[in-house]
């Protein structure tokens, strides 16, 4: 067997699924040789932005292929349509947080290097996430988005805050592992086999999950993973890390990593029985109304976008609720997740990146009285953070709304009208804080002791990277056409 | 394919854009832009209405489709959702009036909106966009995205431009709506879902023959989300806070086009398209209806502030046409329709004239007043006629309504008509008590001797409206006879559901009698 996998792995088939993360993984080591190099700032950003865009590329070769390579490396990898979006929204994360970190850090900007590397790193471990067929694989994905995680969290290493949020982040994220490993090694008592296939057949995972061993496993494996996805109860480490880590790396830890694990979550939680539907529809509204309710009650935007987060996992999540209670349609809990996610990349992606921009060194713009007035100061940045907040909110002509009415699709479908009809008004909820961010910015003349916005100019990076969101965002809400097609 | 349409919903937003990115400054430039595309529009909208069911119109010019994206269903064919825009005899008096409002509410601004001019003239402009859409769309899912849409031009426009409570205010009216809206998104989901079309005529079609359970809870969603924004008790209370802090061309849009759409929605979904719940339902809603014609007047006399009782007076007109509507008999819906016309224009009328008087001498209040018909005549004389024509003084447009909707709900039950022809006395009442405590006594208080009367812009932009105000009481089959032949249709499916609830009634004994099968797609 494991020479099977040795052959397996130069087929033309392994070859092409595992080539955007291959291509990730050389960007990353060669940024990281870079570093030896005098090469300029802008060469390595260079390096970066080609890798990031040659691993799109491939994404899109499998995306768009007649035939895309399938499972392989026997069994424990699979690249088909859906992983190859997923990769593609993972790489958009990516690139958004990296676009809006190049002016980031003024003062460790000698670590721009590192600081990529662990970018690039994470990326290689999202996609092999969405991609794992087995548990350890899946963990070495995990791995390899969280551990490069803890170091950017604590990235801005003079201050307490981000050091705290990386420390916090990494004690939580350690345990989340060391229950994750538990939990895998207790399916495979009960089971013989770290296959994710065992769930995917009715009858094996009938039989699996007889015994109580297997229940603790999957328990175990579960509570792991809602970690990630921070959806409720393991959601309380959310607003102190997204808080205190740098706002670009907030960024990717709101998109990218929630993205990722709803990449597994959608294949491991369709193995529940259906009779369960009902209680993660149940854990799904809680989580709504934990992070709405959280939100309604912060006056930093930052920390309100942290709870509104959770709120999102927990839409995601009732997408997820409805495909177990018996959604009819195929994959539709898939195509809501994807494009749900895609749009969220783009829309908490960018609004991020605006607060990141407006973080003026030392001081606290990102509350909403540091906000107010913005829409006469720099009306383009307050004009992109409005369709931000619009989209979070769901409101049409943005991608959010579409993805909001696919998630509550599935539901719908799924016959469970109640839920539905809750979680809407829970996200009415919502709309009350992201009206304020936009009040704040347009109705509010500013505060006279109000820190004034920095007045330095937005970089290109940033720039392009606002645009290129605000331009997504709108363009999944008015042309959603391409992006239904390949979901 | 004829682009008159897609002409008419979108010049406006073109011309929010070339606006936005006009310089700063330029403010006499944005204000005469903005005009200038609302009166192209208006004259787009006119001309449409004088060629709509004349001999020889092609009927293409009231149509625009084009796909648009596809949505899953469980016909295993995707939904085609369209963007599907089109004129009909529901549709015609509504786009109608909001394109000859627009540029009217534009002109009305040169008095009261000085600061952020720019910002004002975009958000106008990309309402009428989103409210022309909203009466124009063919497609649940088009419908559904301009509906939501159009939220957000009135949240900017009272939230900047809005009086002391104007966040308060603002955020309401936004989050009110929006909660109505969503159970709506819900049912039009349902029904992408099992009916596997968002073609509001094919879904007119189909849904008619749907159970009646089926139909009721579509009928409950899609009713409490037009019953929010018309609005109707008990879900009226954001509706004197918008209007009291809205700018005064926000007030008259908000009343004179953004309200009908909860009741244009009423008869393009409730009504036509569930026919058998909006029998069921009718007597709940004829019963709203009626009570909200007295509430609204016992609330509007209680009042001391102007805005705040014609917002109040508006919830009670807009009692009239929901009752008129679900009397679901012909001379109801008629009267309903004319209306939601004459409310448009009667209390457009009086907010521009509210916010006239507020320009000159900054308040409000009831109190302040007395005598100014002595010290400003013509705005007395303008006062006087839209007051008349508010209360249903017959030879003004408001008296034909009124009587359509009382005649037409009396046939269909004569207790809440009576309810609702008392609200005619106690409008008489208040609007009359109004006048005289503005108009006339003493012009005892120094400060309103001083009033200067209306000039020539304020005269201009008020002439066509009243102009208006007379036609339609004079000659309302001008208006009426286009309408005619499609509020024909929604009567021949109300007679068939009738009949479908009758035979159903009968057949409990022996359900195979069922006379209406569901229709082949």
């Amino acid at each position: 067997m494991k020479l099977s996998v040795l052959h397996s792995l130069f087929d033309a088939a392994a070859l092409s699924a595992l080539a955007p993360l291959m291509a990730l993984a050389i960007g990353a080591l060669l940024v990281l040789l870079a570093g030896l190099t005098p090469l300029s700032k802008a060469a390595r950003g260079l390096l970066v932005a080609a890798s990031l865009v040659f691993a799109g590329v491939l994404n899109a070769r499998i995306l768009l292929a007649e035939q895309v390579p399938g499972v392989v490396l026997d069994g424990v990898f699979v690249a088909d349509r859906a992983t190859a979006m997923w990769g593609l929204i993972f790489i958009a994360g990516v690139a958004v947080a990296w676009l809006f970190s190049r002016n980031y850090y003024d003062e460790d900007s000698s670590h721009q290097n590192e600081h990529d590397v662990l970018l690039l790193a994470t990326a290689v471990g999202m996609s092999m996430m969405a991609g794992a067929r087995d548990l350890i694989v899946f963990f070495i994905g995990l791995e390899l988005l969280s551990i490069p995680l803890y170091a950017l969290a604590a990235f801005r290493r003079n201050r307490a805050k981000s050091v705290e949020a990386g420390l916090k982040y990494f004690l939580l994220g350690a345990f989340a592992a060391g229950f994750f490993l538990y939990g895998a090694a207790l399916v495979y008592a009960a089971s013989g086999t770290l296959s994710l296939d065992v769930f995917a057949d009715p009858a094996q995972r009938a039989k699996v999950l007889e015994s109580p061993m297997a229940l603790v496993g999957v328990a175990m494996l579960a509570a792991s993973v809602f970690f990630k996805v921070s959806v409720f109860p393991f959601h309380v480490w959310v607003p102190d890390v997204y808080e205190g880590s740098p706002t670009p790396v907030t960024g990717l830890m709101a998109t990218g990593t929630k993205a990722a694990a709803f990449a597994f979550l959608l294949n491991a939680l369709l193995a529940l029985p259906t009779s369960s539907a009902t209680s993660v529809a149940l854990i799904a509204l809680i989580t709504m109304a934990v992070g709405n309710l959280g939100a309604l009650l912060q006056q930093d935007v930052k920390r309100m976008l942290a709870y509104s987060g959770i709120a999102h996992a927990g839409v995601v999540l009732l997408a997820i609720a409805g495909a177990v209670g018996g959604d009819p349609q195929p994959h539709g809990a898939l195509q809501a997740a994807l494009f749900y996610m895609a749009a969220y990349v783009a829309t908490a992606g960018g609004a991020f990146g605006v607060l990141a921009l407006l973080e003026s060194d030392g001081e606290r713009m990102t509350t909403l009285d540091g906000l107010r007035g913005l829409g006469q100061r720099r009306p383009y940045l307050a004009a992109a953070l409005t369709v931000f907040m619009l989209s979070l909110g769901g409101i049409p002509a943005t991608g959010g709304f579409l993805g909001k009415y696919l998630v509550f699709s599935v539901a719908v479908r799924a016959e469970m009208i109640p839920a539905a009809i809750v979680g809407v008004l829970l996200s009415v909820i919502a709309l009350g804080y992201y009206l304020r961010v936009i009040i704040a910015m347009w109705m509010q003349a500013p505060n006279e002791d109000s820190p004034l916005a920095s007045t330095k100019p937005i970089a290109f990076s940033a720039r392009l990277a606002s645009t290129a969101c605000v331009a997504l965002v709108l363009l999944m809400g008015l042309l959603p056409r391409w992006f239904l097609e390949h979901m | 394919m004829h682009y008159d349409l897609l002409l008419l919903t979108f010049l406006p937003l073109a011309a929010a854009f070339a606006i936005a990115f006009t310089p700063k400054g330029a403010e006499a430039l944005q204000r005469y832009l903005a005009l200038g595309a609302t009166l192209v529009v208006a004259v787009l909208g006119v001309r449409l209405f004088i060629g709509f069911g004349a001999e020889g119109t092609p009927v293409e010019r009231y149509l625009f489709d084009a796909p648009w994206f596809a949505l899953p269903s469980s016909y295993g064919a995707p939904t085609q959702v369209r963007f599907k825009l089109g004129l009909d005899g529901v549709s015609l008096l509504m786009v109608t009036l909001t394109a000859v409002l627009m540029p009217i509410v534009i002109l009305s601004t040169w008095g009261h909106v000085h600061k952020r001019v720019k910002e004002f003239m975009v958000w106008m402009l990309v309402m009428q966009t989103g409210m022309l859409g909203t009466f124009l769309a063919l497609d649940l899912v088009l419908f559904y995205f301009f509906w939501e849409i159009s939220l957000i031009p009135l949240y900017f426009l009272i939230g900047i431009w809005g009086g002391e409570r104007r966040l308060y205010a603002t955020i309401k009216f936004f989050l009110y709506t929006l909660a109505g809206s969503l159970v709506m998104m819900i049912a039009i989901i349902s029904i992408l879902w099992t009916r596997g079309t968002s073609d509001v005529f094919e879904l007119i079609n189909v849904l008619c023959r749907a159970p009646l359970e089926e139909q009721l809870w579509l009928f409950a969603a899609f009713a409490l989300a037009f019953g929010i924004k018309v609005p109707l008790l008990p879900f009226h209370t954001w509706l004197p806070d918008a209007h009291t802090e809205a700018p005064t061309s926000g007030s008259v849009v908000l009343a004179g086009v953004l309200l009908k759409m909860g009741t244009y929605g009423l008869v393009r979904f409730c009504i036509h398209m569930l026919p058998g719940a909006a029998i069921a339902a009718a007597p709940v809603m004829m019963a709203l209806g009626a009570i909200g014609i007295l509430y609204g007047a016992l609330l509007a006399w209680a009042q001391d502030d102007l805005k705040r009782l014609i917002a109040c007076s508006s919830v009670s007109h807009l009692g009239y046409v929901v009752l008129g509507l679900f009397a679901l008999t012909p001379a109801g819906i008629n009267g309903g329709m004319l209306q939601m016309v004459n409310h448009g224009i009667s209390t457009g009328l009086l907010f521009l004239l509210v916010g006239m008087i507020y320009e000159r001498r900054h308040s409000r209040a009831l109190d302040a007043f007395g005598g100014v018909a002595v010290a400003m005549p013509i705005f007395a004389l303008f006062w006087v006629i839209t007051t008349l024509s508010s209360v249903g003084l017959p030879g003004l447009n408001g008296f034909v309504g009124e009587y359509l909707i009382l005649y037409g709900s009396f046939q269909a039950s004569p207790l809440w008509s009576i309810v609702g022809l008392s609200g005619v006395i106690f409008g008489a009442i208040y609007m009359l008590m109004a006048t005289r405590r503005m108009l006339f006594g003493a012009l005892d208080k120094p400060e309103n001797r001083e009033l200067g009367d209306l000039g020539a812009r304020e005269v201009g932009l008020l002439l066509p409206l009243v102009v208006l105000v007379v036609w339609l009481g004079v000659s309302p089959n001008t208006f009426l006879s286009k309408t005619q032949p499609d509020l024909e249709q929604i009567n021949v499916r109300l007679a068939e559901a009738r009949r479908a609830l009758l035979a159903s009634a009968d057949s409990t004994t022996h359900p195979s009698a069922e006379p209406l099968q569901e229709q082949s797609r």
